[in-house]
């Protein structure tokens, strides 16, 4: 009589069967894919949601702060909560990733190299991505649960977010990503895959965020020389390997027909038309695009008037630092009066400007969603053109193929400025921060109107110690924060500089002091030093975790 | 001496009846009464003549010297209706359960395409709710939430049980329904019933009998719950009032412009200025449209049945057809369903075997209109928004409108999609007396149904909304229940003992197995081109099949002594394939007693108004193993990628050699974790009853009192996210209970020769409690997931803040706690803990959408040929939670929306009166939290039907017919609702159906 009982699953299969090398190198695959397994509401292959609307560079946009409420409270910080649904999709989505890199590299562990040539590879590749997903989880929450592979699932609810010190933490992800240097090739045949290169450009990455070391309450309290060094050391191995370099153009790193150039070093590889409803495309910006015809939804990450008025340049064609706020850039969207960074045309749409760079196509406040809220721009580097072979809609949302860089090789180079102005060695820097101006200011040649003349009033110069800046510490400093604001401008990694540096609450507060005239939704919008650096650890995880895990900091 | 005694049986108002069985009860000989009520039969002076008839007072009388008998049967007391319990039958008045008898009669004609929708509030204790959707579904709850899952009852149809309603089945086929509420009576349905047993059985012919009915009715449909929205000039004014509060430029929108004083102090509106067009490419020429008009229609449904019945002694056969078609009132929704059923069975070996088998089969097309999103668009969309641009494209949305669809679109662009469902339901059986009483019955069942759709998606332009591409959709599956019944019954009865045994067994198996495929890119957007082999990009295709099976042992007994106590006990051993290998079976016990306290002679002397009167009690317990079929295993899908509009894809496909498009390499992701300890969830069920009838049955009723609790419920509860993905699991983990009482009462009096009145009310009212939970799955339901939770409160309770009316000045603003966005004119929040700030800690319950009581009402009065009965249905006491306030109150909460009328009338500093919050063009006070604003009173008194009827029979005495009426009937007449309920219809408050009215005219006639 149990026969009768005896149910077979249909269509599925059980773990013991994926053990094989051939399923092994699948689920590498399965983990690899969960770097682009995104959508609006949670994204992480994007940190627009945290890194943009949070910095005072975008408004969250949409039709309103109710729209994707969750966000307007990120953006606001006083409207944050520790129950928002959002947030805690984001850290559950984020330990989704992490799960398919365990799975994979329990089986790939097994294996012996007989049986899988590439094993210490593939090791490689999964530890990098699971650095890559702590490394976000690490700078939205500050201290959550560290699970690797020889954690036993039943042993999950016993690893709390305290259970490591937050340099400890920190150091969790670097040895991942100094694995992962040790043992991956310099080139890899797939070009999705992680190398030599881009583990040691991301290991740089981390190092430098955790040699701003934070005390309990979030406060930087040092910066940590030996880390620095090691920047310098890792990025400098990546900057002499020769694999890289800047793209000619500043657009080529936003434009489908150059995705994987010379100065990808780690990037999301998107598709479409490959055998899925809607494309493996990149949903973590399905939000983003205008309310024309041509696309049609949902008018979200809108550059704010601070960011406009910050590609201001003086006579001099360098950075205003104290003065770009004061006035507001452009009133009536004239300009052609002022001095403009040109990386203001390849980042933002502004009402009268040729269209992510075709001159025929005006951007018009039509296309704005709700400009009496969020103004008249909207963000052009996630975008593609609606002819472009990587466009996809799929009604009501659209979004594209286009790759997403993780990291690309100017992030590199300011690295390393970075590092070696904190070191005190700023005149080294000087040339770094100077090639990225340079390539700024040759990338002129897309951003034409259709008579063939600029869109905008381009100046932008060099530093010119003695000529047109004095090069000091302390300038250097400003300048390599001004320059990694207007280079990474909208592309989601702004707020986390911004408290890397120890400088969030009063930046920030001061954007507000001025921004809320501007952008009403702001009118109360407050950062609250000690608690607002990073998001509150979500109330249901503290819950699931039965008290296990502590909250954050003044949440 | 043998004689042939000749006569007449008639009801009470001198009907005749056909179909009685007439017994000389001495000699054994049997005769049925025609359709003219008569009937002929052999017998002696002095024997006995026993007349019987399902629902009728059995009489008797001795054969005497009269020839030509008028007998006249009593058809009044329901209690000697034969009532079927599982697998038996048993008089009424012998039952010891909870079961309620529907009275099919009553809604027979009442035309909604799903009987059990009719039954909404005419059986205690039974809450029925449906929106108006042409093809009929209902969700039906029993005594209450009884479970976190699936809540919905068994039904059992000519002895098979189903998950699937009733909206398959031809309402006329139905004979009778039972509702078996409490453990005692469903347990013998074991496993599934806990949430209560519907049981239905269909006309059958009898012996004797020989019938063609025809039914055929027309009714015509009207929308009535449209909300009122603000036309394109009030939208503007709306909108101007909104930015002036702001003190923000009204002209600095992309649609209207404002002739107005430029004072924010003293601002004075002179004019809103609509432009010629709201587009820049001037296609879209300004318009008023009245988009509920623009969607609805009034529209026409049709019913009609024909049933042919024929019966004798050698067998029985039975063969009706109905055709159901209702065009619903959102135009271009229709819904067309045939059925047809066959039943028969044959009488062989002297009548010892008995062959039969009922078949049923049902079909369905149903046109694929996004209604939900039609009935919303409605309310979204701006008035000034044209239909049609001028160049005869589609309107839309343009600049400062959010992105939203033109509903006359989808329903145009869609009219040409259909649903095709199908349905086979029936089973053969074969009934051997093995000896006198002791009866072996098997019975194998089939019950398949299945949908086939292609639908084709055109491309559009509407407003700044475009798709450039089409795609043609096929999808097929098909679910299948095999159902084999094996039952062996033995009764034995003495003058004063009668007891009844059966002991079974039941095997069901079920498969589902679906697949669909799509291409896009088709060169003509026409459903006779649309095929998928027509489509030349972007192939796509999946499928996939599940299937369980369940096992049971059963077995039931009842003991009656004396007419008077009364006893049953059950016990049900079910095995299901979705559990454990150690917990497959549960045991599913049940006991019930009853004392006819009417019998006793010590009431029949001191109380001689008790025409009836009987206690019972009854305890159960019932089984739900309603969770994935393989719940128990830890499995991996192969997943490529998934339609990930509106979530995340959870894909396994990577470009991981960044060519961008082609075959992709693939991995596999968990999906489940699997737990092989999982077992039946179990509801325990205690039941006291009294059923009493007074003054010789003018006045009867019942009483019932209810504690049921469910126990290791079965939930996938959320958990720890660190488990990632594919931690769904499947866990007994919570308990709750509920109480409740039901009554129902009902006079029938008749007063002359002419008049009859029945009164039937009844009135049911629950309490539901969550008593047990795992903690760490508090947050999962309404609460804090700390202080706050909801254990020891109902399911349905509502957590949120406490709004306290509207800051009226400025010194009321300064006197409240820190409350991020208060202002004048602001909905001020409680600060329900006292620290002085307004924050998540200040929610709390602040309301339960469930309702405190359910009632109905039904007045039946006949005068002669007429007849008029009319049906009140409500429910009291339960709150909803209004979502329609966010368009219809505020201007901010979705500031690129059309609003309600109740916006012109927000608070201003010159309206300082209203209660509603002054517009805004932003939220900074966060006024879309759950809080009480947005509760409102759910309570409503329906007139849910009214019906006159005509009986022709005496008017076409000369022609052969049986029965003839004619009717005229309306449905959804009238709505009493509080008045703190805003919208329109508390009894759907969502995008839903409407639920129209419905006129209708019917003929009913029998040869």
């Amino acid at each position: 009589c149990s026969k009768v009982l005896d149910e077979k699953p249909q269509g599925v299969v059980s773990s013991e069967d994926l053990n094989t090398p051939e399923n092994a190198e699948k689920m590498v695959i399965a983990a690899y894919s969960a770097l682009g397994n995104d959508y609006w509401a949670t994204p992480y292959s994007s940190m627009w949601a945290y890194g943009s609307i949070r910095s005072g560079d975008a408004y969250k946009g949409g039709d309103g702060p109710g729209d994707v409420g969750d966000f307007n409270a990120y953006e606001t910080f006083n409207l944050n909560r520790v129950d928002l649904g959002n947030a805690d999709g984001t850290w559950f989505r984020l330990y989704v990733a992490i799960g398919r890199v365990n799975d994979a590299l329990g089986r790939v562990n097994n294996l012996t190299t007989a049986e899988l040539p590439n094993k210490t590879i593939r090791q490689g590749e999964l530890r990098f991505l699971r650095g890559h997903f702590y490394f976000l989880l690490k700078i939205l929450f500050k201290r959550v649960p560290f699970i690797d592979e020889t954690i036993a699932k039943t042993d999950y609810d016993k690893i709390s977010n305290v259970d490591l010190s937050d340099q400890q933490l920190w150091d969790k992800i670097t040895a991942d990503f100094r694995f992962a240097a040790d043992n991956l090739p310099d080139v890899q045949a797939d070009k999705g895959r992680a190398t030599r290169f881009a583990a040691k450009s991301y290991l740089a990455k981390v190092l430098l965020y955790q040699a701003y070391v934070q005390d309990d309450r979030n406060n930087v309290t040092t910066v940590d020389a030996a880390k620095l060094t090691e920047v310098l050391t890792l990025t400098d191995e990546v900057i002499n390997s020769g694999k890289y370099s800047l793209s000619t153009d500043y657009a080529n790193n936003f434009l489908s027909r150059f995705e994987n150039g010379t100065e990808s070093v780690f990037a999301i590889q998107y598709s479409k038309d490959d055998g899925t409803p809607n494309g493996r495309t990149d949903n973590g910006h399905s939000l983003n695009y205008p309310m024309n015809v041509e696309y049609g939804c949902c008018g979200f990450h809108t550059p704010s008037q601070n960011l406009v008025n910050a590609f201001k340049t003086s006579t001099s064609g360098l950075p205003l630092f104290d003065s770009y706020n004061i006035v507001n850039t452009a009133a009536g969207d004239d300009f052609k009066t002022e001095g403009f960074d040109p990386r203001l045309d390849h980042s933002v749409a502004i009402p009268g400007h040729p269209y992510k760079y075709r001159p025929n196509f005006i951007f018009q406040i039509s296309w704005t969603r709700a400009p009496q809220i969020y103004g008249r721009f909207m963000s052009l580097k996630e975008v593609v053109l609606p002819d472009d072979p990587a466009f996809k809609k799929f009604p009501p949302f659209m979004s594209s193929s286009k790759n997403w860089d993780i990291i690309r090789y100017a992030d590199v180079l300011l690295f390393k400025a970075e590092a070696l102005i904190e070191l005190g060695r700023f005149n080294e820097a000087l040339p770094l921060i100077n090639a990225i101006r340079t390539r700024a200011s040759n990338s002129t040649s897309l951003l034409k109107q259709a008579d063939g003349s600029d869109i905008s009033n381009y100046r932008i110069n060099t530093y010119q110690p003695g000529v047109n800046c004095t090069w000091s510490q302390t300038y250097a400093r400003e300048a390599l924060r001004y320059e990694r604001r207007m280079e990474f401008a909208m592309e989601g990694y702004r707020f986390f500089d911004l408290v890397r540096w120890g400088i969030a609450a009063e930046y920030l507060n001061a954007y507000f002091s001025v921004e809320k005239n501007r952008a009403s939704h702001l009118r109360d919008a407050v950062f609250k030093k000690n608690r607002d650096e990073y998001l509150p650890i979500p109330l249901n995880q503290i819950n699931f975790s039965k008290g296990l895990y502590k909250q954050n900091t003044g949440w | 001496q043998i004689k042939t005694v000749t006569g007449t049986v008639t009801d009470q108002q001198n009907n005749a009846i056909e179909g009685v069985s007439v017994v000389v009860v001495e000699s054994g000989k049997t005769a049925i009464t025609d359709a003219k009520g008569r009937f002929s039969i052999q017998g002696e002076s002095g024997q006995t003549l026993k007349f019987g008839y399902v629902g009728a007072v059995p009489y008797s009388l001795k054969i005497g010297n009269a020839e030509n008998l008028t007998i006249q049967l009593d058809l009044n007391n329901s209690l000697n209706d034969v009532v079927v319990t599982g697998y038996q039958k048993e008089r009424k008045k012998d039952l010891t359960g909870a079961v309620s008898v529907v009275n099919v009669q009553e809604i027979k004609d009442i035309p909604l395409g799903n009987p059990i929708k009719a039954l909404q509030g005419r059986v205690p204790g039974v809450f029925i709710s449906a929106d108006g959707a042409p093809n009929g579904g209902a969700s039906v709850r029993i005594r209450g939430i009884g479970t976190l899952g699936n809540n919905d009852p068994l039904y059992v149809i000519d002895g098979i049980p189903t998950k699937r309603g009733l909206q398959e089945l031809n309402q006329n086929d139905i004979e009778s329904i039972q509702v078996l509420k409490d453990a005692s009576s469903a347990t013998i349905y074991g496993s599934r019933a806990a949430n209560g047993v519907i049981i239905v059985t269909t006309k059958r012919a009898r012996a004797g009998y020989s019938r063609v009915d025809f039914d055929a009715s027309a009714s015509l449909q009207f929308y009535t719950s449209k909300l009122k929205t603000l036309n394109a000039e009030e939208r503007g004014r709306a909108y101007w009032q909104a930015a002036v509060n702001d003190r923000s430029d009204p002209n600095l929108n992309q649609i209207y412009k404002y002739e107005w004083n430029n004072n924010f102090d003293n601002p004075v509106l002179n004019r809103v200025v609509i432009p010629e067009f709201i587009d820049a490419a001037k296609t879209m020429r300004s318009a008023n449209t009245n988009w509920f008009d623009e969607i609805s229609q009034q529209s026409l449904l049709q019913s009609y049945n024909v049933s042919i019945a024929n019966g004798n002694e050698k067998g029985n056969s039975l063969f009706s057809l109905s055709y159901y078609d209702n065009k619903g009132i959102i135009r271009e929704t229709r819904d067309k369903k045939l059925t047809a059923r066959v039943n028969s069975d044959y009488s062989l070996l002297n009548g010892k075997l008995r062959i039969g088998e009922n078949l049923s089969g049902t079909y369905m097309k149903d046109v694929l209109i996004p209604t939900g999103d039609v009935t919303g668009l409605s309310q979204i969309v701006f008035s000034v928004v044209p239909i049609y641009t001028v160049n005869g494209g589609w309107g839309g949305p343009a600049a400062g409108m959010a992105d939203r669809q033109n509903p006359v679109r989808l329903i145009e662009d869609n009219k040409q999609n259909f649903n095709n469902f199908w349905r086979v339901f029936g089973n053969v059986y074969a009934e051997l007396q093995i000896i006198p009483n002791l009866l072996l019955k098997t019975s194998y069942a089939i019950d398949y149904n299945g949908n086939y759709a292609r639908t084709l998606r055109k491309s559009y332009t509407s407003g700044f909304l475009s798709d450039p591409s089409n795609a043609v959709n096929t999808n097929s599956n098909y679910d299948g229940n095999r159902i084999w019944q094996n039952t062996l019954t033995y009764s034995i009865k003495s003058e004063k003992h009668q007891a009844d045994f059966l002991i079974a067994q039941e095997q069901i198996n079920t498969i589902y197995q679906g697949f669909g495929a799509s291409r896009q890119g088709l060169a003509l957007e026409n459903s006779d081109y649309a095929y998928l082999d027509a489509g030349s990009t972007n192939k796509d295709n999946g499928g996939n099949g599940t299937s369980s099976a369940l096992l049971s042992y059963f077995a039931k007994a009842n003991y009656t002594y004396n007419d008077r106590y009364l006893f049953s006990a059950t016990i049900r051993r079910d095995g299901s394939s979705r559990f454990g290998k150690e917990n497959q079976f549960g045991y599913f016990p049940a006991f019930s007693a009853g004392w006819r306290l009417s019998e006793e002679q010590f009431i029949k002397e001191s109380l001689p108004v008790v025409s009836d009167l009987k206690l019972r009690y009854g305890w159960g317990k019932n089984g739900n193993q309603e969770i994935a079929n393989n719940a128990t295993y830890t499995l991996y899908s192969a997943v490529y990628g998934t339609n990930a509009i509106g979530n995340y894809d959870g894909g396994t496909a990577y470009d991981i050699t960044g060519s961008n498009t082609g075959q992709l390499p693939s991995g596999f992701a968990l999906i489940q974790q699997g737990n092989n300890t999982l077992k039946w969830e179990e509801t325990s069920q205690h039941n006291i009853g009294l059923d009493f009838a007074l003054l010789r049955n003018e006045l009867s009723g019942s009483v019932d009192y209810f504690i049921k609790k469910t126990s290791d419920i079965l939930i996938s509860p959320a958990y720890l996210a660190v488990i990632g993905e594919g931690g769904a699991r499947f866990a007994n983990g919570a308990s709750m209970q509920n109480k409740g009482l039901e009554f129902l009462l009902s006079w029938s009096k008749k007063i002359g020769n002419n008049w009859n009145i029945t009164l039937t009310g009844n009135a049911a009212s629950y309490r539901n409690k969550v008593t047990e939970l795992p903690p760490e799955i508090l947050t999962s339901y309404p609460g804090n997931g700390t202080d706050k939770n909801i254990l020891g409160r109902p399911i349905t309770s509502i957590f949120g803040y406490v709004a306290d009316g509207i800051f009226k000045s400025a010194a009321e603003v300064n006197a409240h706690a820190t409350q991020p966005g208060k202002g004048i004119g602001r909905i001020r929040y409680k600060d329900l803990n006292g620290d002085g700030v307004i924050d998540a800690l200040d929610r709390d319950y602040i309301g339960n959408s469930a309702p405190k009581w359910i009632y109905g009402l039904n007045t039946s009065i006949s005068y002669k040929d007429f007849d008029l009965s009319f049906f009140l249905q409500g429910v009291q006491g339960s709150m909803v939670n209004n979502g329609y306030k966010y368009l219809t109150d505020f201007s901010s909460l979705a500031p690129g929306a059309n609003f309600g009328t109740r916006t012109l009338d927000a608070f201003t500093p010159q309206n300082s009166s209203s209660d509603i919050p002054s517009l805004t063009l932003v939220d900074r006070n966060n006024e879309g939290r759950t809080s009480t604003y947005f509760l409102e009173s759910g309570s409503y008194l329906k007139l849910r039907n009214i019906q006159l009827g005509y009986n022709l029979q005496n008017a076409l005495k000369n022609l052969k017919v049986q029965r003839a009426r004619v009717f005229v009937q309306a449905s959804n007449v009238f709505t009493i609702k509080s008045k703190s309920y805003t919208a329109t219809d508390p009894e759907n408050p969502g995008n839903a159906y409407p639920i129209p009215l419905i006129t209708t005219v019917g003929l009913n006639v029998s040869f």
